[in-house]
């Protein structure tokens, strides 16, 4: 809500505070100030006009004027407006003025045609267009001929630009401060000066009605709704003083009657609508949930279809009004309008603003009732109302107020006690220093030593627990007044837990491999989310996804790293070593699952460009060492790698990761035909890996029982074979540490070799094995006798050729 | 010529000879001429029946001096030649240092977890325990639990991603205050904790809004636990991540689960409070939302209100990554670009 430091003066005395000060301090204790505006800030030399002389330039769409701004001389201007004419008050920026924008004023030529100044719309000084009546959105301002504004006088005051806008950036909870009544008793409060909020005294002159009109209000929809009638009304522009009030709001005016219900409401923090009484033919009145499908159009020519949990007004019939959001186009008020019905009720907050949000139309009525408002106020808007139609509008005020709902709401009372408030803020604030602040507050409290009561007023329907008064307490007792002090209570231990802990050795060893950490979206498409998996399940899924690409969550990171790969090689970066440690999500067997994830991309070189020409690339072995090394530095043994199919992956550069049996991810290349096509991923060869943590943390282990390094020399021997090359290494490796005895300590594949220089169909393979006893030296004779078994086994199970 | 004539003869050339050897091989012959076993010295012991007995004595004196000073003279120029051979072979290896090294990858930490662990050092030093819950969670916890019934307007607040009626992607991380609640034993001791991770929330990625985004829930309940409590925490967070120079200030906020509930602000790091285009010309920077824990959340978790309280805070990770760091795009974080990734590397907070 913007609120007008001018019209807060007339209920709480804030004279003597400089405008930013009462800002800072409001924020401080009650509503956060977002920004004080101060229209006329930056503004010079712009004072009214009085057009005495308007010709056309012909062939322009221009006019010469002579206009009298208060000057010694009448100051010809030629302007441009449509709706410039002899015989207005206008605004003039004189030469040397300054308008919105820091826009400068000079006299000059238009058209040859000398212009001393220049005549302004509203825009021109900086009024946001929303807020100018709408007769000069296109054109300049004139003034009311009625306005009391003389040539020469600055514009400031009479448009209302000497004000002070505090834009209050309210919570939810805090509703009650979207009226200038509520504003001023928080004001009031916070700066501790009584709050003048005065009764409104109404004579009503015109006939009793209520008894001939019938209204059907479903109480549930409107537990209070109250109607008053007038006639004999003249549909005009309202006096500039309440247009002004209007604008500050940020509020268009519209006529005396719309802006007289818009100023109530900012007054009253009632919304209030009026209806042409030709709307009610039949002297009925219906509140109701409307029928799903039933069209209507807003007053703002918007046509919307209904819903069933809309609430609408009605003439006993069809709809006129989208309760609470925003009237019909069929009961607006007409410029030949005479009589109207004013409407004041409470709605259903939580129908309001899901109808509001439903037809994308929240306004000013909506939000107040969507937050609540004041229930004790109504009768209080409708007389404020009222007066205000007869001295603006020459209203009638037909006699009585019908009523057609009155629930009343209990009482709001709050017991607590002084030492429960103390205990929760940590301060020692005596019982009388609270009774002061209920005072400020104009809250009435009883205190009968500790025990504690307060009888919350109506107008604060946020308050309803003792918590709720420590908050009313504390922030006028003062934040900034509370001691900053850190809990004194028994020792805890702090840490993380130990699957957290486990999580976060693996991502520093990768991040020490020169691993770069990438975040990426754990929401991706179906066909994302399963690649790079061994077998896809079921999808945790979004209902209403804000697009396809982002519509269920992923159940691998590859994903979102080939995303990073593709953002990366388009901006020609290409040297890419990234990691992503993040979870992945499904919905197998019903139930939703959550798995902590590594993934590593790899594409590029291993070393940067460098003068010693080693330009090695990055390929399935590199990534694989440093995966070794990875499980190296967490003591993980016994991992085997099965040459396995997976999507998105190259069909025969890639392998499933096992331990013990279990799947524990994969390595691999990733598939041609998917970096073929993405143009940006196109040319670049990708080796990556991804590895469920979960099934990993199961064999990171803590804990090392030290043994002695080896006292004993070890014996190294060669051994060369020849053999089928559709036999992989694993299956050599696994005849040789069958049949080496107990003293292999080490077994290195050293060379593999296929080629012209070998029969084909074969290949050659060498191995490095380290023998070593552990309790005596190891001899010849021991070593070469192993060899010889080797070497027979490997001849009669696999067919080698030992070389 | 006598014996002593010929030793006196013997010390010059000998000595001369050693000073003109200036490799190894020749030092060696000089080695064997003067004191090798056929060498000068030798033969004048042999030789030594032509000298007088009464001089024999003297005369063997004289050999063994001047053998002494031979070797001494031999050992110290073949230390000189040898140290000459390796002066020149390093000569020979010289490289230019000057050159540039060959450079593998240089690792990193993601700008958000930077923050993130400098934090959760800060919590485990003070005792809480890091907590994570999961990610889909239910509308139970994230809301019900929470004092956010269904219908409740701060729900709009923060637009939700649904997978059905009950399940959602949490849109904050409190959803971990409700479970740690239920399951402490306060008889065991206090309840402290933080709860970082990741949240979701239906919004349109742009500059200043990211439909995924990370959080750290904190969370102290015990018997006696103030808001003056909670102001000395939000106070040394904030001193913490952004300086011990900056001020800040408490504003009354709202947030269902708790009650009183606060923002803090800091005062801008860009202009010091006198008011920038950052902190949208008020000198302050609002950094985190906090509050006592609201009755009815320690109620729903089966806490006993009349008897335990306590404080919570939220932070978000994002928020305080694009403060600290003066990163003007939220989507910076989640592109990935390792330009803009690998220029925290030289940070460790
Ligand atoms: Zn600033």
């Amino acid at each position: 809500m913007l609120v007008s430091y001018n019209w807060l003066k007339e209920f709480v005395d804030i004279d003597d505070l400089d405008v930013n000060d009462l800002a800072e301090k409001i924020t401080r204790t009650g509503v956060e100030i977002a920004d004080v505006a101060h229209p006329m800030a930056g503004l010079k030399k712009l004072v009214v006009g009085y057009v005495e002389e308007c010709v056309a330039i012909e062939g322009t769409h221009l006019h010469k004027t002579l206009v009298d701004a208060g000057q010694d001389e009448k100051l010809q201007i030629v302007c441009g407006a449509p709706n410039v004419a002899a015989g207005e008050k206008v605004i003039v920026a004189l030469h040397g003025a300054r308008i919105a924008g820091g826009h400068k004023i000079k006299r000059g030529k238009i058209r040859g045609i000398e212009s001393n100044g220049m005549i302004c719309g509203l825009q021109e000084i900086g009024f946001n267009e929303s807020v100018v009546p709408s007769e000069f959105v296109d054109g300049i301002y004139v003034f009311p001929a009625d306005a009391d504004v003389k040539p020469g006088e600055d514009v400031y005051e009479a448009l209302g630009m000497d004000d002070y806008i505090f834009d209050f950036d309210i919570t939810p909870n805090r509703a009650d401060t979207l009226s200038m009544e509520g504003a001023a008793y928080e004001v009031g409060a916070i700066v501790d000066k009584p709050v003048k909020i005065e009764p409104v005294v109404l004579k009503e002159d015109g006939a009793a009605w209520t008894d001939s009109f019938s209204a059907e209000i479903d109480q549930k929809l409107a537990p209070k709704y109250y109607l008053r009638k007038f006639s004999g009304i003249t549909v005009k522009p309202s006096p500039l003083w309440m247009q002004t009030r209007l604008w500050n709001a940020g509020i268009r005016p519209i006529n005396n009657v719309v802006d007289i219900t818009n100023y109530v409401m900012l007054l009253t923090g009632l919304p209030m609508h009026a209806y042409d009484a030709r709307t009610f033919k039949d002297h009925q009145i219906g509140v109701r949930l409307a029928e799903k499908g039933e069209k209507f159009t807003l007053l703002s020519d918007k046509k919307i279809e209904l819903d069933a949990q809309d609430i609408v007004i009605t003439d006993g019939t069809k709809p006129v009004a989208l309760a609470g959001v925003m009237g019909g186009l069929n009961s607006e008020i007409q410029p030949d309008t005479t009589d109207v019905y004013l409407e004041v009720g409470v709605f259903d907050p939580t129908l309001i603003r899901k109808a509001a949000l439903r037809h994308a139309n929240r306004t000013e009525a909506s939000s107040r009732f969507e937050k609540g408002v004041n229930w004790d106020n109504l009768e209080k808007a409708e007389n404020m109302a009222a007066l205000l139609l007869r001295n603006e509008a020459g209203a009638t005020v037909a006699q009585g107020i019908l009523k057609a709902a009155d629930q009343q709401k209990e009482p709001t009372v709050i017991k607590t006690t002084v030492s429960y408030i103390n205990k929760v803020l940590g301060t020692e604030i005596s019982a009388d220093e609270m009774k002061r602040i209920f005072d400020r507050l104009n809250f009435e409290s009883n205190f009968a030593g500790d025990e504690l009561t307060v009888n919350v007023p109506a107008r604060r329907w946020d308050l309803a627990i003792p918590a709720d008064l420590v908050e009313e307490v504390g922030r006028l007792y003062g934040y900034d007044n509370i001691k900053s002090t850190q809990p004194l209570l028994a020792e805890t231990h702090g840490g993380y837990s130990e699957a957290e802990t486990k999580l976060r050795r693996v991502k520093s060893i990768v991040q020490g491999q020169g691993l770069m950490e990438a975040i990426s979206y754990s929401l991706t498409s179906p066909e994302k989310a399963h690649a790079f998996v061994k077998e896809a399940k079921a999808d945790a899924k979004i209902k209403m996804p804000l697009n396809s690409s982002r519509s269920v969550m992923r159940q691998n990171l590859l994903e979102g790293l080939l995303d990073a790969a593709s953002y990366n090689f388009a901006r020609k970066e290409n040297e890419l070593f990234l990691f992503e440690q993040g979870r992945t999500y499904d919905r197998e067997g019903g139930e939703f699952h959550e798995h902590e994830h590594l993934a590593a991309l790899y594409s590029g070189h291993v070393y940067a460009d460098n003068w010693q020409h080693e330009d090695r690339e990055v390929d399935f072995y590199f990534v694989k060492g440093q995966l070794e090394e990875l499980f190296i530095s967490l003591g993980i043994k016994g991992v085997s790698y099965r040459a396995e199919a997976i999507s998105g992956m190259h069909l025969t550069r890639t392998a499933g990761i096992y331990l013990d049996g279990e799947y524990l991810g994969m390595i691999g290349m990733i598939a041609p035909s998917l970096t073929f096509l993405d143009k940006t991923l196109r040319g670049h060869e990708i080796y990556a890996y991804e590895l469920d943590l979960d099934v990993l943390s199961k064999y990171q282990t803590q804990g090392t029982k030290a043994v002695p390094a080896p006292k004993f020399p070890a014996i190294e021997r060669d051994l060369s074979i020849l053999v089928s090359d559709n036999l992989t290494n694993e299956d050599v490796e696994k005849v040789i540490r069958e049949n080496a005895g107990k003293y292999l300590t080490k077994l290195q594949v050293i060379d593999v070799y296929q080629g012209e220089h070998i029969e084909s169909g074969k290949k050659s393979l060498a191995y490095n094995l380290t023998f070593r006893n552990d309790h005596d030296t190891l001899t010849d004779s021991v070593v070469s006798k192993a060899m010889e078994t080797i070497s027979e086994a490997l001849i009669a199970k696999l067919g080698a050729n030992i070389r | 010529m006598d014996l002593f004539d010929k030793l006196v003869e013997l010390r010059k050339d000998g000595l001369a000879k050693i000073k003109e050897a200036t490799d190894e091989k020749k030092l060696n012959e000089v080695r064997v001429e003067l004191v090798g076993k056929k060498g000068e010295l030798t033969k004048i012991l042999h030789s030594m029946k032509e000298v007088a007995p009464d001089k024999r004595r003297e005369v063997g004196q004289r050999v063994n001096e001047l053998r002494d000073l031979f070797n001494e003279q031999l050992d110290g120029t073949k230390e000189e030649i040898l140290k000459a051979l390796a002066q020149k072979k390093l000569e020979e290896e010289r490289i230019d240092v000057t050159l540039p090294g060959k450079r593998g990858h240089v690792g990193s930490k993601h700008p958000i977890y930077l923050i993130l662990d400098d934090l959760e050092a800060l919590f485990i030093g003070m005792g809480y325990q890091v907590v994570q819950g999961p990610e889909i969670e239910t509308d139970h916890y994230v809301f019900e639990m929470m004092n956010l019934p269904k219908d409740h307007p701060a729900r709009d607040m923060q637009e939700t991603f649904y997978i059905d009626s009950e399940n959602l992607l949490r849109s904050q991380t409190s959803g971990d205050q409700a479970r740690v609640l239920e399951k402490h034993d306060f008889a065991k001791g206090p309840l402290k904790m933080v709860g970082p991770g990741k949240v979701y929330r239906r919004d349109d990625d742009d500059a200043t809004h990211s439909h995924q985004f990370m959080q750290m829930e904190g969370l102290v309940v015990d018997k006696h636990v103030t808001m003056g409590d909670l102001k000395g925490t939000l106070e040394m967070i904030a001193k913490h991540v952004f300086g011990a120079d900056r001020a800040t200030r408490l504003r009354p906020s709202y947030f269902p689960f708790t009650e009183p509930s606060v923002e803090m602000d800091v005062s801008c790091f860009n202009c010091d409070g006198k008011g920038c285009p950052i902190c949208k010309y008020t000198g302050w920077i609002e950094v985190l939302g906090a509050g006592m824990v609201h009755p009815n959340v320690l109620e729903n978790a089966g806490v006993d209100s009349s008897v335990y309280g306590g404080f919570a805070f939220g932070v978000g990770l994002d928020r305080f990554a694009i403060l600290k760091y003066g990163v003007d795009d939220i989507r910076d974080f989640y592109t990935n670009d390792v330009r803009f990734l690998g220029q925290f590397r030289k940070e460790d907070k």
